[in-house]
């Protein structure tokens, strides 16, 4: 009896030792990267944005995947929507930001937060990785979501990763028909 | 004495090469060696964690009990890979961003709780310390050789830090237009794994005549 408590506070000691030292560190970092995060988010917005003007964040609470949405202007004429869309890849959830047109079409996407594959997966986080979807979102073009509807050197671009992109064409694809059911509203 | 110093660093090195000779921690060796920065993050990473976590079991041996020193070991781990995470992250964003998963996975990386278990548990701090700068430093030459073969011959780039005009990106030319992509991907990375592993075992070997 004596032997289990003394390795229970052993153990008890060292853990709680070291959740000190991560508060600790956690209290130097956290704002660093909260100031890091909010940075990265602006930076997208801008590029995704393509030159419209961004106006104020509005929270969406009833959809599973578009979190929020900034309408963006051109000289104070609703012309799109920017949306803040959560979807599932090969590592988990990632996080992206894709603008549309009022029709739903995809103006520019970019891949935010994610766990996926470094080398694979991973590459939808470049710019070019997004090009594929631009433009599409009408009814005339769809979204890509399956790589047989590319042409065969974007396919090629895409290597082995193609459950991420799936589930990135999917994503966009969901925030396009959120756009144009909104009808401009 | 001096001479029995440099043998538990060396061995890290070659002789006991964690991942050519012992093969161990091979899923982020495979993982993150699509280019050079990234080995360069996760070795430097791999290093921290094994030093501390090394230094922590030696100085904690005798007071952890036999029965809970793994779940021990674990915490101890798992609390240097968290320090690392939270510092690349507020620090070094755009490596810990590349890392993705195999950051946290360090946790779980066999190099850590083996050099604990069989080396840093039955030995002094210096020594442990020792080890861990040896094993650490085998490892980050082994991933950064993998990655730069993988990177030059697959991508025709080197990518490095960006500093000042200088993107960080060095461009190998021919292989840039024409690069073998099969470096890049998952078949590429084993195929050059066993390739090195044969030289190593062959080298060594011939070594031991």
């Amino acid at each position: 009896m004596k032997k289990m408590i003394i390795t229970g506070i052993t153990l008890a000691l060292i853990a709680a030792v070291a959740a000190t030292a991560l508060a600790l560190i956690n209290s130097v970092t956290a704002p660093k990267i909260a100031e890091y995060e909010a940075q990265v988010v602006i930076n997208t917005l801008t590029e995704v944005a393509s030159g419209y003007e961004i106006k104020d964040k509005i929270e969406v609470s009833d959809d599973i995947s578009v979190k929020a949405y900034y309408p963006i202007h051109k000289e104070e004429v609703l012309e799109g929507y920017i949306l803040s869309l959560v979807g599932n890849g090969y590592g988990g959830t990632f996080s992206l930001m894709a603008s549309y047109l009022l029709d739903g079409s995809v103006i520019d996407a970019r891949m935010l937060n994610n766990s996926e594959t470094p080398g694979l997966g991973k590459k939808a986080e470049k710019a070019e990785y997004m090009d594929k979807f631009k433009e599409t979102g009408s009814k005339d073009t769809p979204v890509p979501t399956k790589k047989g509807q590319l042409e065969a050197d974007e396919a090629d671009s895409i290597g082995g990763s193609t459950i991420t992109f799936s589930a990135v064409g999917k994503t966009i694809e969901t925030g396009s028909v959120y756009v144009a059911q909104k009808g401009g509203k | 004495m001096a001479e029995n110093k440099i043998a538990i660093v060396s061995k890290g090195l070659f002789k006991e090469n964690p991942v050519f000779i012992l093969m161990l921690g091979l899923c982020p060796t495979l993982g993150v060696t699509t280019q050079v920065i990234n080995a360069l993050g996760m070795g430097v990473g791999v290093i921290f964690v094994l030093v501390f976590s090394n230094i922590f079991v030696s100085l904690l041996k005798n007071i952890i009990p036999p029965s809970v020193r793994i779940p021990s070991y674990i915490v101890i781990i798992a609390a240097f890979v968290t320090i690392v995470e939270m510092v690349m992250h507020a620090y070094a964003p755009s490596i810990y961003q590349s890392l993705g998963i195999f950051l946290p996975l360090i946790v779980v990386n066999c190099i850590i709780l083996g050099r604990a278990e069989a080396f840093a548990n039955k030995n002094t701090i210096v020594d442990s310390f020792l080890d861990a700068i040896g094993m650490g430093l085998g490892f980050t030459v082994a991933i950064i050789l993998i990655a730069l073969i993988r990177e030059v011959f697959g991508s025709g780039t080197i990518t490095l830090f960006a500093m000042g005009g200088f993107d960080g990106v060095i461009k190998i030319p021919l292989l840039y237009t024409y690069p073998v992509r099969i470096f890049t991907l998952a078949a590429g990375a084993l195929l050059l794994m066993g390739y090195l592993k044969g030289f190593f075992e062959w080298f060594s070997k011939r070594k031991r005549g």
